[in-house]
């Protein structure tokens, strides 16, 4: 379970992570005409990060005596799949890139 | 995702065995608790039930606590003529609470929470799973 002091330490980290994807956004939709990959993955690192305050909150609740434990669980166990399938993705996307640069020109 | 869909349903029967768990332990901590007045009612058993309820948030068909009922069935009486709550032929009304049906009760309740604790758990290796398949 992730105290809050941690979390929020996270949480800085993932907005500081979503400042320059909008400026990755401008460079890379420019003459794309489509949701851009800066886009996308600015939409998910808000939404992640979104869900990380839910449960947070959850848990804070929860300490204050005010929340259900139930809630905290599931509050918790939905941030846990959605910063899993971001990092996967990411590692994915970095990979790639990796693989793209080190071809053989 | 449907997943995380079957996860929130799971959850709610968590809670509501948790209520039901509530209604037990009223019932196992008051089955001595007598009228104040001679001759009054004791406590009267309360039975928790159960009804599913649409979770328009969620899109799905979901557990909740209905009302709790009491049970009507009649009180055990002991004759107890020293007893302050005792009427003019020294019987004390008891609560009709069995503890033998509220341990199986009870039981039920364990049971059914670990079922959906269950179902939390195989839901969230599926999801693993799936992950696992981006990872590699």
């Amino acid at each position: 379970m992730p105290t809050p002091s941690i979390a929020a330490g996270a949480y800085a980290n993932v907005a500081r992570l979503t400042d320059p994807a909008a400026g990755l956004a401008k460079g890379a939709g420019e003459g794309a005409g489509g949701t851009s990959f800066g886009d996308m993955l600015k939409n998910v690192l808000s939404s992640v990060a979104e869900q990380g305050r839910k449960s947070d909150a959850q848990t804070q609740a929860m300490l204050g005596g005010k929340a259900d434990m139930i809630d905290v669980v599931t509050a918790v166990s939905e941030t846990e799949v959605a910063v899993q399938t971001m990092v996967a993705v990411r590692d994915k996307v970095i990979e790639a890139y990796q693989n793209i640069m080190s071809m053989p020109i | 995702m449907d997943l995380m869909k079957s996860i929130a349903i799971a959850a709610s029967g968590l809670r509501a065995q948790s209520g039901r768990m509530q209604v037990i332990s009223e019932n196992i901590a008051n089955a001595d608790s007598t009228a104040q007045a001679a001759g009054g009612d004791p406590y009267r058993r309360q039975v928790a039930t159960f009804q599913s309820a649409m979770d328009n948030a969620l899109g799905a068909r979901v557990v909740k606590l209905g009302p709790v009922r009491t049970d009507p069935s009649d009180f055990q009486v002991k004759n107890e003529p020293g007893h302050p709550a005792a009427d003019a032929n020294g019987n004390v009304h008891y609560p009709n609470v069995n503890p033998l049906i509220e341990m199986t009760d009870m039981r039920d309740a364990q049971r059914s929470y670990s079922a959906n604790l269950n179902v939390i758990n195989a839901t969230r290796t599926m999801i693993q799973r799936t992950l696992d398949i981006l990872k590699s």
